[in-house]
């Protein structure tokens, strides 16, 4: 019997290389949404659209299928060499990825306000 | 006499399918033409021109042009020759370049955005009519924005490199455009960087916005609705549909509005904004808020930054 709100659908591990950070994302789910929603932050999280480029990734290992990413972000050679934005990023396998996202940006301090 | 308001935003999406179920379905936006090109053409209920959002299918995200209206068509001659005089390059556009637009201007804003001036549009009216008009119409969809507001962009700030995009679109906003300055962010060892501002034309805070960052872009664009308690309901409908939330409902303290900050699927930034602010007229003192209660200003509440405010935009 089915307990509500159990899912079927396979889990599959990621690891992010830098961090050391693993979390679990079920078939269907962007990487960037199942980080984000166990509290992860490895990957810097933005529009979760594909158009900010922030979580911008590398996937060193694992089979995994892509949605539309902004092109201003990842080339079709970046594409092809396994570059990803993680929340247009669906697991197929387990994964292990290195951040390539503007993750400095956020830790850096801002010396004119907002720049 | 001179610009009105914002007229349009042409705005760059990955999948119009998922970009017009966010504008019509979460957004209550209507659609009311399309193009050849693949271009769709929405307005709010509460505004008669035939639309103020163009979704352009495209590869990237971001925005390709923003639009303001002015009243007669002789202020584009007059506005035309201000802004040759000011240094910058203006091109004359045709009739129906700017889909079912009269003829216009276009030129690019010190920050590099283009900007095009038009006078006129094809009408088609508020939802609700215009003789006995119920407040509201039956059929409103989502969080039922009225209007499309303002937009903020980026401009790029590098001081070190004496590069203030913020300050030089400013002046020129203010000296060629006849905006007004509603508030400014001031920054740097003496308060001497305009790091961001909000310029009026209308008798909001603010039909425009800049805001300095390391490179140019779209920050937000934003939709009107009456009151905080429609912010909430917009919130409650993003919930439900699992829209990307960046900032829950709460108050800026620039312009006083009520806000919530969003993305569409392809990532452009949204705000729905609540309320007129105050009354904002060309005589009023420009507002200032030095660099300590910076982010007093934006978020009023919690006084920190929220989200992803500056590091995030497409
Ligand atoms: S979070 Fe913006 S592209 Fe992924
Ligand atoms: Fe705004």
């Amino acid at each position: 019997m089915d307990t509500p709100g159990a899912t079927a659908r396979p889990r599959f591990q990621v690891t992010i290389e830098d961090s050391g950070e693993r979390f679990a994302c079920a078939e269907g789910l962007p990487v960037l949404k199942a980080m984000t929603a166990l509290g992860g932050r490895g990957i810097p999280s933005g529009c979760h659209g594909g158009g900010c480029g922030v979580c911008k990734v590398r996937v060193l290992e694992g089979d995994y299928r892509t949605a539309a990413m902004s092109r201003e972000h990842v080339s079709a050679e970046e594409e092809a060499g396994g570059v990803a934005l993680a929340c247009r990023l669906y697991p197929a396998s387990d994964l292990r990825l290195k951040v390539l996202g503007m993750m400095h940006r956020a830790v850096e301090a801002r010396r004119y306000g907002l720049v | 006499m001179g610009v009105m308001r914002i007229g349009h935003v042409d705005l760059r999406v990955l999948d119009i399918d998922e970009a017009l179920n966010h504008y019509v379905n979460i957004l209550g936006m209507i659609e009311t033409d399309r193009d050849d090109a693949g271009n769709v053409y929405l307005k709010g209920w509460d505004e008669w021109d035939q639309y103020s959002l163009i979704l352009n299918p495209s590869d990237r995200a971001g925005m390709n042009s923003i639009a303001y209206k002015v009243e007669k068509d002789s202020d584009l001659d007059a506005f035309e020759k201000r802004i040759a005089d000011w240094g910058v390059a203006v091109d004359r556009v045709a009739a129906g370049a700017l889909h079912n637009c009269g003829r216009a201007i276009r030129f690019n804003l010190p920050s590099g955005h283009e900007m095009y001036l038009f006078a006129e549009k094809a009408f088609v009216g508020k939802s609700v009519g215009a003789v006995n008009p119920d407040p509201w119409p039956e059929d409103i969809k989502g969080a039922g924005v009225h209007w499309l507001d303002h937009a903020l962009l980026m401009c790029e700030l590098n001081p070190e490199k004496g590069i203030n995009k913020v300050e030089e679109t400013t002046r020129f906003l203010r000296e060629v455009l006849d905006f007004y300055l509603a508030e400014q962010v001031t920054a740097g060892p003496n308060g001497e960087i305009q790091a961001a501002t909000w310029l009026f034309r209308t008798t909001t805070p603010h039909d425009i916005a800049l805001v300095g960052g390391p490179r140019p872009g779209l920050h937000h664009l934003a939709f009107f609705l009456d009151e905080w308690n429609d912010v909430l309901k917009a919130a409650d409908t993003m919930g439900r549909k699992g829209v990307k939330i960046d900032v829950t409902p709460q108050r800026h303290g620039i312009t006083r509005g009520c806000t919530i900050y969003f993305f569409d699927p392809s990532g452009n930034r949204n705000e729905t904004f609540a309320g007129l602010g105050y009354l904002a007229q060309p005589d009023m003192p420009p507002i200032t808020w030095t660099e300590d209660q910076l982010w007093r200003g934006i978020f009023y509440h919690v006084g920190e930054e929220a989200g992803s405010f500056t590091s995030v935009y497409t």
